[in-house]
């Protein structure tokens, strides 16, 4: 039998974890394109969650405010990619000068939401349903908040495979993945295909960061940060640049971190999420369902 | 601005007014406010802290986001040892710089099997998993509340071997620390460890090639800084003697970033004044305090594309990385580059059948390849015919899909590159893969890194028997730099000279690694025709030494003097083995190289 404290950890595991698959979506779209991510990631959730909630006490409709806030969120992608991930690639192939100007760009949005927002964490506004909405699922009360969440991320994570797989752009995706010299000379718009990456990474966070600030309730400028590493942790257990990985992946590190947040400790949340990631490059740095890196000379 | 950079960088340098600035701070701090000793005080340990960047980021090229974590572990440790256990500081410090040093080492490990960014991403990891720690584990850290009283100079509780230390005689102390931490980095700079962790920098595989193992390397960096941070962390905790877990949260780690990029990555000396600026600047600007995180989001963002070198490169020539008393040395010797002769003679390397796939594309198709000592064997083929890829698959950088390479009678089939190069094995790349910052001589010496066999004690306190270490190769270096006619150019910075230039010094690298079989890979390419001949020359010496040559060249007049044997590779296949008179006749050949028709005409 099982009690209603495990399900309702199961539950919300599996909801926050597909988020974090979505996050680690749009950290591999990125990595395909570039072999970089933005390490500021977290900063464009905050933001998305914050735009949505200042739009609608606007007085604008929710769905409006939700859409309006997440092509803000892409076009920072944009910027993101033209100021600090180009110029630090080209000043020195080989250099990580885009980890740090990456973060650099997300630790300023954080400070100027911050400076305009306040730092106080303000309630997020019930997007579908009521945190009180619910469904019963085998004499189970289901928080239809999770639900939709949970259907949210894995419908976007499988039109994102399902995209990268039958269309042109996803094949082109792919093959500037591989080799983006040979991408070039062969008339793929890299140029294009890396901005749009960066773009829809942008904006797939934006998305992650709606959904987790719907489950959580509130949202402050400190929001996200940490979604980061757990997004990446969800990527690399799956294997770096799986679609499929980082949702299976996602999962474990939701499931596993509500299971020990509720019966241990809530604080032990990262510590797992860490600990997983420690023993992955351990035992199986390609993660479940990557592939060795071949590299060339 | 050349030459004030050049006056600088050479005031920056000169022992005595290094002396006589720690003098003058000593003498002075008396008659400073003690608010003012308080500040100067932060500002030392930001400068110890941001040498730990620099050590990570600026010699080693890798990036740390979690440095508060290093920084805290550091302070918490000599904070719960001293106060709780009541040790002494000089024991206390101490285990904190282990332990903190310890942590790097630890986190690091994946280091030899995944991309840096994973290393950048578990560091981000680490900082914030060390903060909540530090707020969860009540009975060690005090948790949320924090541990107070910890024994400090500011609240007059610290006594260290029973002496009691103030505030001033605490700055003092922190004076002198600062002054032996910058000594021994600018040591450890100019010794085999920082040159190679600035080669693993530039390039893994140019490092691995002359013997350097990357991951093992980047371990190390990451135990020095996180040492070194730690050691800051540690004094900080006696300066302040409250501990809670907010000093060690992000904010920490961004802050230090920023110090030392902002400082220039490289520049000790630029490190020292970035770190008195943002210490000062919130301290005396309340508007930068109101703005600072912003402020450190925009830096972070763009100095390095508008000032990428940071104050250092701005005010102070490039760090060199040999030490001027080992140059010094180095020049009352005389060396022979007979002394390169390598000790074991009569080793062969033998390749045998080696075949490598890359997926459904079968690059080198069951080639065998035997290298005598004292022979010159070319190897030649159209582009794309695998030869390249036959030499990666020797020196380590692929493991062969099938076949097995030998060598002396030992094994090395997937031994790792370094491990390749340390059995004697060494090569030279298609694109000439040098320290571009580095001179001409800094690169030669680079390749000596095996043969430096001093501890990084001796390294770190510059040692007379490092020293002396170093001066004997130098010596050796010397003499290679006449060999290959580079001893007018030996300080320039080898990215500044011609590309004959650059590839010559790559064979003298190579050289310098004292290689028993060594491999060319098209040594002789954009070289002008007198370079050629220098070339042609120091190919033959290293005949003579005994060393097993293989050459990768197209230019059949440069080789037809100069070979013993030719192996003909096309489409990963061998086609002819025998002499080069043998291989101008060969039908087979000729096809490849002229397509059928001319081989029928």
């Amino acid at each position: 039998m099982m009690d209603d404290f495990f399900f309702s950890l199961l539950l919300a595991g599996i909801s926050v974890g597909a988020v974090y698959a979505l996050i680690a979506l749009g950290l591999n779209l990125t990595f395909w394109t570039t072999k970089t991510m933005n390490f500021g990631q977290g900063s464009l959730m905050m933001l998305c969650a914050m735009l949505t909630v200042f739009l609608s006490s606007q007085g604008l409709a929710m769905a409006l405010a939700v859409i309006g806030s997440l092509l803000v969120v892409a076009a920072f992608g944009v910027f993101i990619e033209r100021w600090t991930v180009r110029p630090a690639l080209q000043a020195s192939g080989g250099s990580m000068g885009w980890v740090v100007s990456t973060l650099g760009f997300g630790i300023f949005l954080q400070g100027v939401a911050a400076k305009y927002f306040g730092s106080q964490a303000v309630a997020f506004p019930d997007v579908v349903f009521t945190a009180q909405d619910f469904v019963t699922v085998f004499g189970q009360y289901v928080s239809l908040q999770y639900l939709v969440v949970l259907a949210v991320a894995v419908a976007l994570i499988l039109a994102l495979e399902l995209f990268v797989r039958k269309t042109v752009w996803g094949q082109a995706v792919h093959a500037v993945s591989l080799d983006p010299e040979l991408a070039l000379v062969q008339g793929i718009p890299v140029r294009l295909l890396v901005l749009g990456s960066f773009m829809l990474s942008s904006a797939l966070a934006g998305v992650a960061g709606v959904l987790i600030a719907q489950i959580g309730g509130t949202v402050d400028p400190a929001f996200g940060f940490d979604l980061v590493l757990l997004g990446f942790v969800a990527a690399v257990l799956g294997g770096m640049g799986s679609s499929m990985g980082a949702l299976a992946g996602g999962l474990l590190v939701g499931i596993l971190s509500k299971l020990v947040g509720g019966y241990v400790s809530t604080a032990a949340e990262h510590g797992i999420a860490f600990a997983l990631l420690m023993l992955a490059l351990a035992l199986r740095p390609q993660g479940l369902f990557g592939r060795p890196e071949v590299s060339k000379a | 601005m050349n030459r004030l950079r050049a006056l600088l960088s050479a005031l920056v340098a000169d022992w005595r007014l290094q002396a006589l600035l720690v003098l003058a701070l000593l003498l002075g701090a008396p008659q400073l406010s003690p608010g003012t000793v308080q500040i100067a005080s932060f500002v030392l340990i930001a400068a110890i802290f941001a040498q730990s960047i620099n050590l990570l980021t600026g010699l080693a090229g890798q990036i740390s986001l979690g440095h508060a974590g290093f920084f805290g572990i550091g302070a918490y440790c000599t904070g719960v040892l001293v106060k709780t256990h009541g040790l002494d500081v000089t024991i206390g410090v101490p285990l904190a710089v282990l332990l903190a040093g310890v942590a790097g080492w630890l986190l690091s490990f994946p280091a030899k099997r995944v991309r840096d960014v994973y290393l950048a991403m578990m560091t981000l990891g680490f900082g914030m998993v060390f903060f909540e720690v530090v707020r969860e584990w009540n009975s060690v850290t005090g948790g949320t509340m924090g541990l107070p009283g910890v024994p400090s100079a500011a609240l007059r509780t610290l006594t260290i071997l029973g002496i009691k230390v103030d505030g001033l005689a605490y700055f003092q102390l922190l004076l002198l620390i600062t002054a032996a931490t910058m000594l021994a980095v600018r040591n450890l700079t100019q010794s085999r460890i920082g040159r190679a962790f600035y080669a693993i920098h530039i390039s893994e595989i140019a490092a691995g090639s002359i013997g350097i193992p990357a991951g093992a390397t980047k371990q190390w960096a990451y135990a020095l800084s996180g040492g070194l941070a730690g050691l800051a962390g540690a004094l900080y905790a006696h300066l302040v003697g409250y501990l809670g877990p907010e000093s060690f949260a992000l904010p920490r780690s961004i802050e230090v970033l920023v110090i030392a990029i902002v400082g220039g990555l490289g520049s000790i000396a630029g490190q020292v004044l970035s770190a008195t600026l943002f210490t000062f600047l919130p301290e005396r600007l309340q508007v930068f305090a109101e703005w600072q995180f912003i402020a450190y989001g925009l830096i972070l963002t763009f100095s390095l594309m508008l000032l990428p070198k940071g104050i250092g490169g701005l005010l102070f020539e490039a760090p060199r990385f040999i030490r001027p008393g080992a140059r010094a040395r180095a020049g009352a010797l005389h060396a022979d580059a007979a002394m390169l002769r390598p000790a074991d003679q009569g080793a062969a390397l033998e390749a045998e059948r080696i075949t490598m796939r890359f997926g459904g594309l079968v690059a080198v198709d069951d080639v065998s390849l035997r290298l005598e000592p004292g022979r010159i064997t070319a190897l030649v083929g159209p582009n794309g015919s695998g030869k390249s890829t036959l030499v990666n698959v020797i020196t380590g950088i692929y493991r062969p899909s099938a076949g097995q390479v030998r060598f002396a009678g030992r094994d090395i089939t997937g031994l790792a590159d370094h491990q390749v190069a340390a059995a004697g094995v060494v090569r030279t790349f298609q694109d000439p893969r040098l320290v571009p910052h580095f001179t001409v001589r800094e690169n030669l010496l680079l390749g000596a890194h095996r043969q430096l066999r001093h501890s990084g004690v001796a390294a770190v306190l510059a040692l007379p028997s490092a020293t002396a270490e170093e001066a004997s190769q130098l010596a050796l270096v010397e003499a290679v730099l006449a060999l290959a006619d580079l001893t007018a150019v030996a300080d320039r910075p080898i990215d500044t000279l011609p590309y004959g230039t650059r590839r010559m010094a790559e064979v003298g690298r190579a050289l310098l690694a004292r290689p028993r079989v060594i491999l060319l890979d098209e040594p002789a390419a954009g070289l002008s025709e007198p370079e050629m001949e220098r070339l042609t020359q120091l190919i033959r010496d290293m005949k003579a030494m005994g060393l097993a040559i293989l050459l990768i060249d197209h230019h059949m007049d440069f080789l037809a003097d100069l070979v013993d044997d030719v192996v003909v590779l096309d489409s990963g296949r061998m086609i002819y083995r025998g002499d080069i008179a043998g291989m101008r006749g060969d039908a087979q050949v000729i096809a490849a190289y002229l397509g059928d028709e001319a081989a029928h005409a």
